[in-house]
């Protein structure tokens, strides 16, 4: 996965008018170049230097009950460039953004909320040395063995345990995961996919013990989306074998591909990254947002390097439009992945750059 | 009964045209006065409100200090504390802005928390095809300007406004508007971090406006944060906020609201002088009703029928009258009628049913009670004797009441002793009353006295005026009480302006000891002059000395209005204007001078101990004085600025007074300042200067209270040429039978003149004497509780002895025209006076 | 029906004058009575007592069977409103009501309905040859007429008792015995009493009865029986 992040937390930040500070202001973002070897925990925490950053958690769980649903928790960085010099506690120099939904076919369509803040101890902030992300009681973090995310909306609630059943898998070149044809246009990028999920969902005010599994994105990097890229379209997926699938596109204005990439990480723990070539992600059934009018591709054909994959969706309304708040609109759902009629994975599917162009 | 009523009585106010349009007027000004007042104020107030509720926003709780702020470290906790929902800090400053002369509020805040807290003072970037510029609202040259900001100063999106910063002039871009703030409010909102950075305040927030998490008690979580805050930060609710802005005008509103009432007593007098003297002269007529069979309590009811539609139209009149002086008023004087205390805001005027209806009322009321006496007179009336012609002389035989005069007096007195009523000096207005009603007992003995005098006088004429006078005192009455009313008020109003500005000048004088100020902030507080500047101050040629003003304000309590801190050098009170004794303090205590109003407010005196939170800290202060200030009516305490620095580390001053060296000029000091300082960045003053611009500003204030004045003459002249113009027409015959025993038409002029001039003197007279005591209550207890001032009693003898020979004179005129138009028939028939 | 009886009546407290004394008088309806007598010998005083205008010492006045004295101000009201009629030597006609409202006044004070109240006041106009000045003014009358108008006025409600105060003392003679004429013809026509008080010799004579008041009280004149 790629730019869609920074794109949302820019768009979560300045209300959908979009843009990055003036070039004149602009500090010196650490640039994104092959070769860097990713160390953990260390490489968990936050990178303050490079622009954006964010940490990115999507899952499966199952209710005591046996209700399936979706969730999402999202934590964005940004380095604005403002406020460097500032010796104000409140100067902007870092922000911290949160997003957080859930996907219950029972509502039909996504919950979800927002929190943003300028990074402000005891507000807000990202921890360097191990994932540690936080905006007051929302958090993400590492701790010894796993991950723990609380979440407090008000109309949801969770607080979840992730545990890992592998090491981190790292996307691209050994964590260098190219965007664009330009090597420039590239993040530091991995994912750690089948975390074992624990805890507990509050929705409709009744708290429930839940299970399942998710997967963890965490990316940084200091440049913006590409010239003439309108959206991407990303999938993370847990195979049911115990292996893993990450796969994107750039899409440009025509609808076109402009670049792909992927991951492929077998059960007994092989990772291979797959090319731009080996990997098309094609539309199939559409679903036109009634609050929007965008229209979405919410079945796909995948091959992967000769592999033919179909996607569907836990349920078609899973648009997230928050544009009475902070004006992002895309689609981030739940998602099963089939392969000759026989479902072989589930995880998550992720559309931008449908509604309007990403504005940076 | 209801067309007896109708055709009967109120049939006979069309018969008296000019008596109840002037009776009717009067009530009209008075209540037009009273609601203009209320409708002003209200819509000053509301807006004013609306304003606070707006910078309030959602917030349940306001944590404020001092003017210039405390600690923003205490936001963080604050904003985790669990009570907390959303949390929202704000640097307010006034900000100068050189190239308007004009200062401009802006807030600094943090707009991801704003949206939360208060959406209304979101900025929005509008400024278009600027890609690559976003994160605009974070940015530290970004000022986003409401609609009404941007209008006033002709500044567009994309524009740049220089404002003063420090002793500086920066350039801000405007980047966008604040689309929430309500239309007619110029304010700027930049980010919280560039607002302290720019202005020097790196550190410091002026408030955090929190919103609670749903189903708290707002005052047990008020209690529990406040709990943990360091002295001089206190947790307030945004109404008692409100309130506590609004009660500062309160005392003012209410003493124009008075005197607007006192305007109305003067019309309902008139209509007493108008309806006594129209049921002396139908007494006949009734005593026939009543033959006819017409109870007294039908008659008694078409009287006071009779007030009451006059009180009624004039009611009604009064109100569209008063939206119209709230119109001309809003935009000639402001919505505080000049007095400052709502500056930089534009209401908007509406029609208010409740105080409509309530001045309609009291202006029914006024009418009723004016009509009260005359109905009771005519309830008490013996048909049978009425029948006959002659009787209605027997109305007149007032008798005087000294009793009941001098147990006014005393009660006036009395309510003097006693303390306010929630601020609201109730006793004193009270006391005012009460001599208002017991000069008007006076006025039969004073008007046989003033008789008896002109009867030493061994003619003719004034042997008539005499007899006239003496049999009939309540002629005297009638004529007199709307002449002793008005003349008492205005006169009152008189002294006690007279003596506040005389008062205030010579204040000005003890306030500015020093020969040239440089002020950085005279109303903002976005400039001030650093130790650096204010040392190459001092070291021009030409300058002896440099006194350094710092000013900031001191929250005591959650209750009152933070007092005003002023640090300068004081040379151990001896540059202030103390009142009263003064003790210098024990050696190593560090002295406090507080004013009047604090004295009064805090209940601190002389020698008390005073604890002041001072850069986060309690530190303990000896009341070493107390000194008198008007302007500063939420209190003030001055300290040694020495004092001040060695407590707050803080060495920065909003204004210096530079004395000059002898043989220096005014003019090269000023130019050397300004080369320091820069030519935009402050405002060099002489204080002769400030002292003029001062009177200006006290002089519109009290524009509405001369306006008052004039309006309370005009109604006392108008109910001394009603009566005098109803009595000559009433004695017609009278004077018809002078003629007949050979007195010539002039000599009955003169007649007329002379009773005319002795009651309007014994009137004015009275009227005097009761204003001035009326005006000793004005300044020793209303002032005092209201304002919590002092000031010292100056009589312009001079104006006053004009002003009452010209009421006398003009008294003389009206009754001598009257009674010329009684002599005349076709002037009779002309104002349609029956029989 | 009306009866006095033993009605006394005194002026004045610190020096009282016995005005009348056991002063008895009996009308009947269809009668009309004058009453004579010196000036300030109390004929005024009487009417007054009688309309319960002025208070008495002692006695009883019966109108139809109800007693009057002791009665409150608000009953005797009422019962001026119902019962009485008045003409006074100064006639009382108030200026600001045209002549058809004056006449009206009575039925207005009963609450008659404002048509009802309009038609019978131009019906006794017409009765007392005025019909013609009904939307006249006052002031646009003579002395005569206005009394007319009075006349009207008094016998509009058609009282049970009229009392006339020198009904004729602002009338020069020629007219005087005009108006008497109409006033009696008027209270014998409805049926009503009158009591005529009067120094004028010319119209007590019209009345039924001539009665002469002194301080002993009412005595048959002497010079008609």
């Amino acid at each position: 996965m790629d730019w869609r992040c920074f794109a949302h937390a820019l768009a979560f930040a300045v209300c959908g008018v979009l843009a990055v500070p003036a070039a004149d202001a602009a500090p010196d973002y650490p640039p994104v170049l092959p070769g860097a070897t990713l160390r953990f925990p260390a490489d968990g925490g936050a990178h303050p230097d490079y622009r954006t950053e964010w940490w990115y958690v999507t899952g499966w769980i199952t209710d005591d009950r046996g209700v399936e649903r979706g969730f999402q928790v999202t934590f964005f960085r940004v380095r604005t460039g403002i406020g460097e010099d500032n010796p104000s506690r409140f100067a902007p120099r870092q922000l911290v953004l949160a997003h957080a939904a859930i996907a219950d076919p029972a509502v039909g369509r996504l919950l979800h909320a927002e929190r943003s803040e300028r990074e402000l101890e005891p507000l807000a902030g990202a921890e360097t040395g191990a994932t540690g992300v936080w905006i007051r009681d929302w958090q993400l973090a590492w701790g010894q063995d796993h991950y723990r995310s609380r979440v407090d909306a008000g109309s949801f609630a969770f607080d979840l345990r992730f545990d890992p059943s592998g090491p981190p898998v790292l996307n691209g070149d050994k964590g260098f995961s190219q965007k664009a044809p330009d090597p420039k246009h590239a993040s530091h990028y991995y994912s750690r996919p089948q975390l074992v999920v624990s805890g507990s969902l509050r929705v409709d005010g009744n708290t429930v013990p839940v299970k399942g599994r998710a997967w963890l994105d965490h990316e940084w990097s200091s440049e913006l989306l590409p010239e003439g890229a309108r959206g991407w379209d990303w999938i993370g997926i847990n195979l049911h074998d115990g292996g893993s699938l990450m796969a994107f596109r750039m899409r440009d204005e025509r609808g076109g591909s402009m670049w792909s990439a992927g991951t492929l990480r077998a059960a007994g723990g092989a990772v291979r990254a797959l090319q731009r070539e080996q990997v098309a992600l094609t539309p199939q059934r559409r679903w036109r947002s009634p609050r929007t009018g965008a229209e979405y591709a919410v079945e796909w054909v995948i091959d992967i390097d000769g592999r033919r994959l179909e996607l569907r969706p836990l349920m078609d309304d899973q648009e997230l439009d928050s544009r009475r708040s902070t004006g992002a609109v895309y689609w981030e759902g739940a998602v099963r992945l089939f392969e000759s009629g026989r479902e072989i994975g589930r995880g998550y599917l992720e559309m931008t750059g449908y509604a309007e162009r990403l504005r940076m | 009964m209801s067309r007896v009523l109708g055709r009967i009585f109120i049939a006979s106010l069309a018969r008296r045209r000019l008596a109840t349009a002037l009776s009717l007027f009067a009530i009209a000004l008075g209540v037009a006065l009273g609601l203009a007042v209320q409708i002003i104020h209200a819509a000053a107030l509301d807006e004013f409100g609306r304003g606070m509720r707006l910078l309030a926003g959602e917030a349940d709780l306001q944590v404020a200090g001092s003017r210039e702020g405390f600690d923003d470290a205490l936001y963080g906790p604050l904003a985790m504390r669990e009570e907390v929902a959303d949390a929202s800090p704000v640097v307010e400053l006034e900000v100068r802005l050189p190239s308007h002369g004009r200062s401009l509020p802006l807030f600094g805040i943090d707009a991801l928390r704003a949206a939360h807290v208060h959406p209304a003072l979101m900025p929005q970037a509008t400024e278009p095809g600027r890609e690559g510029a976003a994160l605009a609202w974070l940015q530290p040259d970004a000022l986003f300007l409401s609609p009404a900001a941007q209008a006033e100063l002709g500044v567009a999106v994309g524009d740049r406004l220089d404002v003063v910063a420090a002793a500086r002039v920066v350039s801000l871009h405007v980047a966008g508007g604040v689309p929430g703030a309500r239309q007619g409010r110029a304010l700027a909102v930049m980010d919280i971090a560039a607002a302290q950075q720019l202005f020097g305040r790196v550190g410091r927030i002026t408030r955090i406006d929190l919103s609670l998490k749903e189903g708290l008690d707002v005052a047990a979580a008020r209690d529990a944060l406040a709990a943990g805050l360091p002295p001089g930060v206190e947790v307030l609710t945004p109404s008692a906020a409100e309130e506590l802005a609004a009660g500062l005008s309160r005392a003012y509103r209410v003493n124009l609201t008075m005197l607007a009432t006192i305007a109305l007593v003067t019309g309902g007098f008139l209509v007493f002088s108008t309806q006594f003297l129209a049921v002396a002269r139908r007494r006949q007529e009734f005593a026939f009703l009543r033959a006819l069979g017409l109870d007294r309590g039908s008659l008694m009811r078409g009287l006071l029928v009779e007030g009451a539609v006059v009180g009624l139209a004039g009611g009604l009149l009064g109100i569209v009258l008063g939206h119209g002086i709230a119109v001309v008023a809003f935009a000639v004087a402001g919505g505080d009628l000049g007095a400052g205390y709502f500056s930089a805001l534009s209401p908007a005027l509406r029609f208010d049913p409740v105080a409509s209806g309530a001045y309609l009322l009291l202006g029914v009321l006024a009418g009723l009670a004016g009509a009260w006496q005359p109905a009771r007179e005519a309830w008490h009336m013996l048909p049978a004797l009425a029948l006959k012609s002659g009787d209605e002389a027997a109305m007149f035989r007032f008798r005087a009441h000294p009793r009941s005069a001098s147990a006014c007096l005393a009660g006036a007195a009395a309510l003097c002793l006693l303390p306010s009523l929630g601020g609201v000096p109730v006793f004193g207005y009270l006391a005012v009353a009460l001599i208002l009603v017991g000069a008007v007992l006076v006025l039969p003995i004073l008007v046989r006295g003033f008789a008896r005098i002109a009867s030493l006088l061994r003619r003719p004429l004034w042997r008539l005026a005499n007899a006239r006078l003496a049999a009939a005192p309540g002629q005297g009455v009638v004529a007199g009480a709307g002449v002793v009313a008005s003349v008492a008020l205005a006169v009152a109003m008189a002294i006690m302006v007279a003596s506040f500005r005389d008062s205030v000048d010579r204040w000005l004088t003890a306030v500015l000891p020093a020969d040239l100020y440089v002020s950085a902030s005279p109303q903002g507080t976005s400039g001030f002059l650093d130790p650096a500047v204010l040392g190459r101050i001092a070291a021009l040629p030409g300058v002896s000395r440099t006194m350094p003003l710092r000013f900031d304000t001191l929250r005591l309590d959650d209750r009152r209005l933070p007092v005003v801190l002023i640090a300068r050098p004081l040379d151990g009170g001896k540059l202030l204007p103390l009142v009263g004794l003064a003790t210098p303090p024990a050696a190593g205590e560090m002295p406090a001078w507080v004013s009047e109003a604090m004295a009064d407010l805090f209940a601190v005196a002389t020698g008390d101990a005073l604890v002041l939170p001072l850069g986060g800290k309690s530190v303990t202060f000896r009341v070493a004085g107390v000194w008198r200030d008007y302007a500063r009516q939420q209190g003030a305490v001055a300290i040694e600025l020495a004092d001040y620095r060695a407590v707050t580390g803080d060495l920065v001053a909003n204004d210096v007074g530079v004395l000059l060296a002898e043989g220096a000029s005014f003019d090269t000091v000023a130019a050397a300042v300004r080369d320091i300082v820069g030519e935009n960045t402050v405002r060099i003053a002489s204080p002769g200067e400030i002292r003029a611009r001062s009177l200006a500003i006290f002089d519109r204030t009290f524009l509405v209270t001369y306006a008052m004045e004039a309006v309370a003459v005009l109604i006392g002249l108008f109910g001394v040429s009603t009566s005098f113009a109803v009595l000559a027409i009433a004695r017609r015959k009278e004077f018809g039978m002078l003629r007949h025993l050979g007195m010539t038409r002039r000599e009955v002029g003169r007649l007329i003149t002379l009773e005319g001039v002795l009651t309007a003197a014994a009137g004015t007279a009275l009227g005097l004497a009761a204003g001035t005591a009326i005006a000793v209550v004005l300044i020793e207890v209303v002032n005092r509780q209201s304002f919590h001032w002092s000031m010292d009693l100056t009589l312009p003898i001079g104006g006053l002895l004009a002003f009452a020979v010209t009421v006398i004179a003009l008294a003389g005129i009206a009754a001598r025209v009257s009674g010329y138009q009684a002599m005349r028939g076709t002037a009779v028939m002309a104002v349609r006076e029956d029989w | 029906m009306l009866e006095i009886d033993d009605l006394s009546k005194g002026l004045g407290a610190a020096v009282a004058r016995v005005l009348f004394e056991g002063l008895s008088l009996c009308v009947r309806r269809g009668e009309c009575v004058a009453v004579m007598g010196e000036s300030g010998v109390g004929k005024s005083t009487l009417l007054n007592c009688i309309a319960g205008l002025e208070p008495v010492d002692g006695g009883s006045i019966r109108l139809d069977g109800t007693e009057l004295v002791g009665l409150d101000d608000d009953a005797l009201a009422g019962l001026r409103r119902r019962s009485f009629g008045f003409v006074f030597q100064a006639f009382h006609i108030l200026p600001h009501l045209d002549v058809a409202q004056n006449v009206a006044l009575p039925l207005w004070l009963l609450d008659a309905d404002d048509v009802e109240a309009d038609r019978r006041a131009r019906a006794m106009l017409e009765r007392v040859g005025l019909l013609d000045r009904a939307g006249a003014w006052p002031r646009e009358l003579s002395g005569g007429e206005l009394q007319r108008v009075a006349i009207a006025r008094a016998l509009v409600h058609r009282p049970s008792l009229v009392l006339a105060d020198e009904p004729t003392g602002n009338l020069d003679p020629g007219r005087a015995a005009g108006v008497l004429d109409l006033l009696l013809e008027c209270i014998r026509d409805a049926g009503a009493m009158g009591i005529l008080v009067t120094h004028s010799r010319a119209a007590a004579l019209r009345a039924d009865r001539i009665l002469r008041l002194t301080t002993g009280g009412l005595a048959p004149d002497g010079e008609r029986t």
